[in-house]
């Protein structure tokens, strides 16, 4: 580590009497008395003024940001190096009160995971690089380029808002405060979030317009209701922390190997449409058929459809079996329309399925609905009575199946038992004894 | 026909997940949005078993914020998103962009415009990811239109993302996100991608500072012992924000430079070529399927016709565009978007070809459309 933090000579790029200088010898101090290595502190500079800090600095890593979102890159490197590296990384964030706001949602994210981070809000009421405008940390009545006559609205309270957002470490200083640089040290020695907000002059803008000086800012401060010092100091565990604690989850969710068991051999591909209504299985079904396909070495592919919602209305299947590979996964003319509920055959009407069905188009339907007149032959069976709701599409393939003869059905049943049981297995044998019954 | 001993069903965006854990990628931050949530959610569910890690974001501006902060700190990252979410991250892109941090988005594109439709595909986006930085630097476009080529391509998109110190956009779409496929795992290549290359040298370290204008810096990680100073406004070759020097303007060259200077080793396409062709039928993505049924279904019917696949979209591959083109009197561009965007592209990359737009918006063009527009063509 060399021995100053602050680059010696360095003209402070800031205005006579800018808290922005005040701020930044504090921070050279603390980091001076801090007794990490240097390179173990990475200053996050934000946008305006207090952006212009990094070159003051000599020894740390810095990383000049986009606006606002300096708390949420330092909360990236910050995870990254916690988890995954050393974990000794600390980001400190230089950000004014219009960073604040705009990257508020950064903070409050930062807050709530207690992310190894600490923040030094430069809070001087006004955007100062810019010409002085107001900002949402504005006093009431006071005076800045975009409210001449007077700021009308009153100011966020930003050490509420982060307490209020679990934030273990909250301090509010003046930047004349000789406190300053160990309450910076406290907070950047602290595990887990902690936010410092200085309280500055612009003496660019603010102290022009505003009867505001070093000795009256603490009456700013006063008639803001702000209370001044740490206010909130907790310990809970970091991000970091919290994701040592959790288990690994065991087993990944994707289904598996599917071995090659059977055989097909399909002259021309064929297209099945599987229609019935969202939370019934629909797309559970025709993957147990895909996988069928899978395991008798077809090409398949399942494209499936449903409204916005996730559990109400529709849901539509299209599963193309193939012994060449596939090219459009769309079906233009399905070869085979199962359907089973009331919000299935809606939508084959709606999205024009139905109609594209020609006089090669087998359409096996649920006894209750009324398909109307098809160029094709329609089969029908009583699959929600025998089968219910949730085991219907499955069913419909299986009887589709004993009456193609396309696919084994002895692999369909493997795929069924394979993903959810022998007694789901034994349950479908059943559903299919009764539906063929029901055909005699 | 191959003979498969096993496969997977499995979707285009599951494959993109296992395609970025066999890259290297090891940091994920996403944020939810359809049709791209199971990206995310594979990655949550992988990645800390696969030496990695990956959060929740509060939104799709922190989600990219995170990924750029722990590539920073040296860790290959990703988020996935579509075109609302994208909007959000073209400020962050750009700043990946200056700075030269290593990244990958895949956006699966969603029917636009604003929140569009939230379970219907589109090819909407190809600009708008392309064409989001100011400037106009090129990122690196990949688009994937079988569950295979969503993992070949999301390592492709790391290994240029790693080589080049850039963001890359995975391009895909719902159709090709959400739907379900046999693949054979085994089969597929599982090596990690060659990381960005590490500053060595024991002397001073200037971030900015290149070996050649084809190449980016050496890297250093922001908490290593090597001094990193990293910003996204104009700087100079040790980081220092500086208005319009020589340096200053030889460093913003580079940024398009050393992606340029590798467009040829970047453009991929697949090609069905017909000697005697007068049409090249030319798609990407999802529209690539259809069209090479269509193509086939023209030589059926007696016409002569080639097909060419473009999947990377940019760099454009124009000279792989043209030897195939070459005897055709038609090049027509079939993409799921109304004005035909990647077509204007190739307008202007390709001037000497006569470009035909086939284009429909709200679902996928089915080879019969296409057959009918060559045949007019």
């Amino acid at each position: 580590m060399e021995s100053s933090v602050l680059v010696k000579d360095a003209p402070l790029p800031y205005c006579k009497g800018c808290g922005h200088g005040f701020a930044a010898r504090a921070l050279g101090e603390a980091l001076e008395t801090l007794g990490r290595p240097a390179h173990e502190i990475v200053l996050v500079t934000d946008i305006g003024c207090v952006g212009l800090a990094d070159s003051l600095f000599a020894t740390p890593h810095t990383v000049h940001t986009t606006h606002g979102r300096s708390t949420a890159f330092a909360t990236g490197l910050a995870l990254s190096d916690s988890v995954l590296g050393s974990g000794r990384l600390k980001p400190v964030v230089l950000i004014g009160d219009g960073g604040a706001m705009i990257g508020l949602n950064h903070l409050v994210h930062a807050a709530l995971i207690n992310a190894d981070v600490t923040v030094l809000v430069h809070n001087n009421f006004l955007f100062g690089m810019t010409g002085g405008q107001n900002s949402a940390f504005s006093p009431e009545a006071f005076v800045t380029a975009t409210t001449p006559g007077g700021n009308a609205v009153p100011p966020l309270d930003l050490a509420q808002l982060l307490t209020a957002s679990r934030a273990s470490f909250v301090a509010r200083v003046l930047a004349s405060d000789r406190a300053l640089s160990d309450v910076i040290r406290q907070a950047i020695d602290h595990p887990g979030f902690a936010m410092v907000e200085i309280l500055e002059l612009c003496t660019g803008f603010a102290t022009k317009w505003n009867a505001l000086t070093g000795a009256t800012l603490r009456g700013v401060a006063d008639r803001a209701g702000y209370a001044l010092g740490v206010l909130h100091e907790v310990r809970r565990p970091t991000y970091a922390d919290s994701v040592r604690s959790r288990a690994i989850a065991a087993s990944s969710r994707h289904r598996g190997i599917v071995e090659r068991a059977g055989s097909a051999s399909l002259t021309a591909p064929v297209r099945v449409v599987l229609a019935g209504t969202a939370g019934e299985r629909v797309q559970t079904a025709a993957g147990l058929l895909a996988v069928t396909g899978l395991s008798c070495g077809l090409e398949v592919t399942q494209k499936n459809d449903y409204p916005v919602t996730q559990g109400t209305g529709f849901s539509v299947s299209e599963v193309i079996l193939s012994s060449a590979s596939i090219g459009f996964t769309g079906i233009e003319q399905p070869d085979v329309v199962l359907v089973v509920s009331d919000d299935g055959l809606r939508e084959l009407r709606r999205n024009g399925t139905l109609a594209r069905a020609g006089a090669t188009t087998l359409v096996v339907a649920d006894s209750t609905l009324a398909v109307g007149d098809l160029p094709g032959t329609v089969v029908r069976a009583p699959f929600r009575q025998i089968a219910g709701g949730k085991q219907a599409a499955l069913a419909a393939i299986a009887h589709w199946l004993g009456l193609s003869l396309l696919l084994p059905r002895e692999r369909l049943a493997a795929s069924v038992t394979d993903r959810f049981g022998a007694e789901a297995m034994t349950t479908l044998s059943d559903v299919l004894g009764r539906l063929s019954d029901a055909a005699m | 026909m191959p003979t498969h001993s096993g496969r997977e069903l499995l979707s285009g965006n599951r494959m993109v997940a296992l395609g970025a854990l066999s890259a290297g990628c090891r940091f994920f931050s996403g944020y939810p949005i359809t049709p791209s949530s199971e990206i995310y959610q594979a990655m949550i569910e992988e990645l800390p078993r696969h030496h990695g890690t990956a959060i929740a974001a509060p939104d799709e501006i922190s989600a990219l914020c995170y990924c750029v902060g722990a590539s920073l700190a040296g860790y290959p990252a990703m988020t996935a998103t579509s075109g609302p979410g994208w909007c959000l991250m073209i400020e962050t892109v750009q700043y990946a962009l200056m700075t030269e941090t290593p990244l990958v988005i895949a956006v699966v594109q969603r029917l636009g415009p604003s929140t569009g439709g939230a379970t219907q595909g589109g090819q909407g986006d190809v600009l708008l990811t392309e064409f989001c930085t100011s400037g106009g630097y090129t990122i690196p476009v990949f688009a994937p239109a079988t569950a295979r080529e969503c993992y070949e391509l999301t390592r492709v998109a790391f290994h240029w993302a790693e080589r080049l110190r850039t963001p890359v956009v995975l391009l895909s779409d719902k159709e090709v996100g959400m739907t379900y496929e046999g693949v054979d795992l085994e089969a597929l290549d599982h090596a990690p991608v060659t990381p960005r290359v590490a500053h060595r040298d024991a002397g001073r370290y200037l971030p900015y500072a290149s070996p050649c204008d084809s190449e980016p810096p050496p890297f250093a990680a922001v908490g290593g012992e090597t001094r990193v100073v990293a910003t996204g406004s104009a700087h100079d070759q040790a980081g220092n924000l500086r208005k319009n020097s020589r340096e200053v303007l030889d460093i913003l060259a580079r940024l398009q430079t050393k992606v340029e200077a590798h467009a040829g080793e970047m453009a991929d396409v697949v090609t069905d070529l017909q000697p005697g062709a007068e049409i090249l039928i030319v798609s990407y993505g999802v529209s690539a399927r259809a069209s090479l049924d269509a193509c086939r279904r023209l030589r059926a019917s007696g016409r002569p016709a080639s097909w060419l696949q473009v999947r990377s979209l940019f760099p454009v591959p124009a000279a792989a565009i043209r030897t195939a083109a070459n005897g055709c009197r038609v090049v027509a561009v079939v993409e799921e978007n109304l004005p035909g965007l990647y077509a204007s592209v190739l307008d202007g990359a390709l001037r000497d070809l006569s470009i035909r737009r086939v284009t429909r918006t709200g679902e996928m063009i089915p080879p019969s459309a296409i057959v009918a527009a060559c045949e007019e063509a």
